[in-house]
């Protein structure tokens, strides 16, 4: 009760406080007037009496002062007073808390994008019960060397022994298929998992469940949210109904959770089957479960009362006993020595460190840009200050407190700070939809998207906090010890002789010295990218049409999946605007597809590397992809019986050849043999940035049966013209042959070039936007205290020129002084620069970190943008004019 | 601002609950009761009487209520509740406890 009855009197307090103020007015002036009273009863004259009694007992304010500061609420409430003191200040100057929110929200802005981002990868579990306790395995081989899938005998060994996990589950990650229900035919991705897979992520269902552990070798599948929902219109009901995966039915047993796409982080799955299901829906799985065959990605979940320390321990002894314990025939690569244990939904050990360093760069130079942008709004607000300087002395020469002032300037920014938190928070949240339409040119299904969630939000809070008292602490300390006399004549209160300005040159000192960094970066990203897009990449992107489509996961067999791409081909070549078509199973610079060794027959194998990127191709496709032919002859008439033949490019001659003729010549990779017909130009094979790489392109009329694709096959179709009218005719004729296909990856090569620029374009676009950011904030910054110094020495400079200094001179007085601030900041700033430019190293594209181009013209640019700002400034001076400045104050 | 009389932390809230046992009082008739009863040793000046009083309110000892006084001004007259009667009760109990062993204290030195 007696709770309640003090709640309700702070929210009397926080709420109706004018009634309280009343209140207490009434009693204070009642106990005044009762004293009074007494006087007067002694005869004592009313005015006398007043005195007497104040005299006694105290100025009634001051009684009421101690009463407000005695209850309960009351730092609250008198934070509320400064809180809307504050706000009545910012309404005063509105044009200074719209530039300080714009600002801050921006620098704010920046950094929350950012940290979604490093959140969504680095921080982020899979939504599954307990993610804490779930743990990925890997295996590493020849000491730790990091890292590799399971075998299935290896994984089945593991989930016999470790007792440290209540469940280990084994999954093969990437699953293509082709998937009935409603709308067009289409190709989804899925994983084959043991029957424990949904026991082991304790995964709540939708719909239904998971899978049982008799269901192993059943055709049952399990939906994942947005598949359930786009295909199958959300039907409740779906458990126990059939669908067709790749031609097959599968019996529905549950939906997996909206929001869980696997226990991985990238990975988008859409549905699950139990594991041997894989035979029906891959090709080629008859090594499966061989132990030189790693398949299999592993996730287990840590029993209870065992540490991840404890479980770490066992693995390693159980490594070491399964080494000891393999068998003879086991290859040296795939004698696992050790395991590695991370929580499930990590990013992937192999690209860990690249992506953290990434981060890295990124938060860090957010933050710089969030810097600069305190220091800028800082300065701006000293400036303010100086403004305030009467008021301020004011309310101290009225008693007010040095630590009331400090707070109360500090709660002006931090409101200014949390409006910018706000603006940024807005403007993070459009830029986080921004990735979604940045896509990469890669076959398999990513999930990327970011959003803004709570640990965001929180991260914008505290940021934006931080950012007030970080602002605000320079003009606080400055306004909170005015000399109060000089104050109170309207002079300058920051003005005292012995630093003048020092706390302002700090400020601006140190924001020109953030901006080398930055710009640095961006100068580099931007001459990546710029090379990025200039790469040869051997082969003509203009005008060409992609397509795919997998008849495998139609039921077509080799030999009528040949006849199809055949008969599509042709079709497609009399379409008016064709130039020709051709054949693949797999489009260039998508990340890398198929590779493997290679030796010529008869010969020692050559020493170093022998890594051959293989491709398949119909006729016609070196001239569809605009690739020169140097000697030899193109794939004619192949079939799946005649020799096999292949065509190479320039490097895979140089390396296996040196320079010998290779036509006729024969080369094998294990136990297929080709006869080399035909020599092309270099490609780039994976990615741009990469280092060319030997490629043999082999028949695929030829291969399609021994090696089939996983992906698909792609159509492509050289044209002159629209592209869009065009890949309407072409699907027109796929649907023609069989309405039941499956159309994916349709694009131009030129955006799927673009796709491929997909970092080099991000970084450039990231870092270009704070590198201009940081700079534009700098300049306003040097600027702004320029023309301060100018306007508060008008009464100097009418005196030099009074006495005969020439306009040029005090021109130059101003621009030297500003300069030198500059200078002296942008030495450090460029050290600091071309030390941090070694980190950017892998990201860039044919640009050394230390490269000249840059780390000229970023410092001359920089020079040239903070003489632009003194030089504005100091033209005012120029115009000065004497007999005006003397009589100025 | 100078305080009245120097009194032990404390000690002004049991006198003002000790006051007001006797029957409701406004804010003078509390600081003139204190002043007859102890004979000019503590005057209560309004600066330190009245935080006091809102305190004991805010903690539920005393129910304020504004009426007529004698001298027929509106005045606030604070009475008793029943948990401010316990803690009276209780603060006695400890003043005493305080007070001899206080006296205890002295005596031994003196």
């Amino acid at each position: 009760m007696i709770l309640l009855h003090r709640l309700r009197q702070v929210f009397d307090l926080l709420f109706h406080g004018d009634a309280v103020e009343t209140e207490l007015d009434a009693e204070v002036q009642a106990f005044y007037q009762t004293k009074v009273d007494r006087y007067m009863e002694r005869g004592v004259p009313e005015q006398e009496a007043r005195r007497l009694a104040r005299m006694k007992f105290g100025h009634p304010e001051n009684v009421k002062e101690e009463v407000r500061d005695s209850r309960t609420g009351a730092a609250l409430a008198s934070t509320m007073r400064t809180a809307s003191y504050a706000l009545r200040t910012m309404r005063k100057a509105p044009l200074f808390a719209c530039v300080t929110i714009l600002t801050l929200g921006v620098g704010i802005g920046a950094n929350t994008t950012i940290f979604s981002v490093v959140s969504r990868f680095v921080l982020r579990h899979p939504p599954v019960g307990d993610a804490a306790r779930l743990m990925a395995l890997h295996t590493t081989q020849g000491g730790g060397q990091c890292c590799n899938n399971f075998s299935w005998p290896l994984y089945s060994e593991l989930r016999e022994q470790a007792k440290s996990f209540s469940g280990v589950t084994a999954y093969y990650d990437l699953l293509p298929a082709s998937i009935d229900g409603s709308g067009e035919p289409e190709r989804v991705w899925g994983q084959a998992v043991t029957a424990n897979f949904f026991d082991v992520a304790r995964l709540p269902m939708t719909v239904g469940r998971g899978f049982t552990q008799d269901e192993e070798h059943l055709p049952a599948v399990v939906l994942g949210h947005r598949l359930w929902q786009r295909r199958f219109g959300a039907d409740p009901a779906i458990a126990g109904r059939s669908v067709r995966l790749s031609g097959r039915p599968y019996t529905v047993v549950g939906v997996a959770p909206s929001g869980f796409r696997g226990l991985d982080i990238i990975l988008d799955a859409q549905f699950w089957v139990p594991l041997d299901n894989i035979d029906h829906l891959l090709p080629k799985t008859d090594n499966r479960t061989d132990r030189n065959y790693h398949w299999f990605a592993v996730v287990g979940h840590l029993a209870s009362g065992v540490t991840q320390a404890q479980a770490a321990a066992e693995l390693e002894v159980l490594g070491q006993r399964f080494a000891k314990a393999f068998p003879e025939t086991v290859a040296a690569a795939s004698r696992d020595t050790g395991f590695l244990m991370e929580t499930a939904g990590s990013l992937p050990p192999r690209d860990r460190s690249a992506a953290m360093m990434f981060f890295a760069g990124l938060s860090a130079v957010a933050l710089l840009v969030l810097c600069i942008a305190c220091a800028n709004v800082a300065n701006l607000s000293l400036a303010q200050a100086t403004g305030r300087r009467r008021e301020m002395a004011v309310r101290l020469a009225l008693g007010a407190t040095r630590g009331h002032l400090l707070g109360q300037v500090l709660t002006e920014s931090v409101l200014l700070s949390l409006a910018g938190g706000i603006f940024g928070v807005a403007l993070s949240l459009w830029a986080t939809n921004a990735p979604a339409a940045f896509r990469l040119a890669v076959p398999v299904p990513l999930d990327l998207s970011v959003s803004v969630n709570s640990a965001v939000l929180l991260y914008a809070f505290v940021l934006s906090v931080g950012a007030g008292i970080l602002f605000g602490l320079a003009p606080a300390w400055s306004v909170a010890r005015p000399v109060i006399v000089s104050a109170l004549k309207g002079e300058d209160v920051l003005g005292r002789p012995d630093r003048a300005w020092s706390l302002r040159n700090l400020l601006v000192v140190s924001q020109i010295s953030m901006s080398p960094v930055l710009l640095s970066a961006t100068g580099l990203f931007l001459r990546s990218l710029g090379n990025a897009s200039r790469i040869d990449i051997g082969f003509r992107s203009k005008g060409v049409l992609m397509m795919s489509v997998d008849p495998r996961l139609h039921g077509y067999s080799p030999e009528r999946s040949v006849q199809l791409l055949t008969t599509v081909r042709q079709r497609i070549a009399t379409l008016p605007g064709v130039i020709s078509a051709a054949c693949t199973d797999a489009v260039p610079l998508s990340g890398g597809h198929r590779s493997d060794g290679f030796e010529v027959q008869g010969r020692p194998a050559p020493s170093g590397n022998t890594s051959v990127d293989l491709y398949m191709a119909s006729s016609g496709y070196f001239d569809t992809m605009g690739i020169s032919r140097i000697a030899g002859r193109d794939f004619e008439n192949e079939t799946a019986t005649s020799s096999r033949t292949a065509v190479v490019n320039e490097l895979f001659v140089q390396r296996f050849f040196g320079n010998e003729n290779p036509i006729g010549q024969r080369v094998r990779d294990g136990n297929r043999i080709y006869e080399i017909i035909g020599v092309v130009k270099n490609t780039k094979s994976r990615t741009l940035g990469e280092d060319l790489r030997p490629v043999l392109y082999r028949s695929l009329a030829q291969d399609i049966a021994a090696d089939p694709s996983m992906s698909g096959y792609s159509l492509l179709v050289r044209f002159a013209g629209e592209p869009g009218a065009l890949a309407k005719a072409v699907r027109a004729q796929i649907h023609a042959l069989d309405p039941a296909l499956a159309i994916f990856d349709s694009a131009t090569m030129e955006e799927h070039l673009s796709d491929a620029l997909f970092l080099p374009r991000l970084a450039g676009t990231l870092f270009g936007i704070f590198g201009l950011l940081g700079l534009s904030l700098a300049a306003v910054g040097l600027y702004g205290v320029i023309s301060y110094w100018v306007s508060r020495r008008t009464r100097e400079i009418g005196i030099r020129l009074a006495i005969g200094a020439r306009i040029g001179e005090v021109q130059r007085l101003i621009i030297r002084q500003g300069m030198t601030l500059a200078v002296v900041a942008l030495v450090p700033g460029l050290a600091a620069a071309w030390g941090l430019a070694k980190l950017f190293t892998s990201f860039l594209y044919g640009v050394p970190a230390h490269d000249a181009a840059t780390f000229t013209l970023v410092p001359l640019f920089l020079g040239g943008v903070t003489f632009l700002a003194c030089w504005i400034p100091s033209r005012r001076a120029a115009k000065v004019d004497p007999n005006t400045a003397l009589r100025h104050e | 601002m100078a305080k009245p009389t120097d009194i032990l932390p404390g000690t002004l809230d049991l006198l003002i609950l000790r006051t007001l046992e006797l029957g409701p009082l406004h804010g003078v008739g509390i600081a003139d009761r204190i002043e007859q009863v102890t004979r000019g040793a503590f005057l209560i000046g309004p600066g330190s009487l009245f935080p006091a009083l809102h305190r004991l309110t805010e903690k539920g000892w005393l129910d304020g209520e504004w009426t007529e006084s004698e001298t027929k001004r509106r005045v606030k007259v604070y009475t008793l509740t029943a948990s401010g009667r316990a803690q009276l009760a209780k603060e006695k109990r400890n003043w005493k406890n305080v007070f001899t062993a206080m006296n205890r204290a002295l005596a031994e030195e003196g």
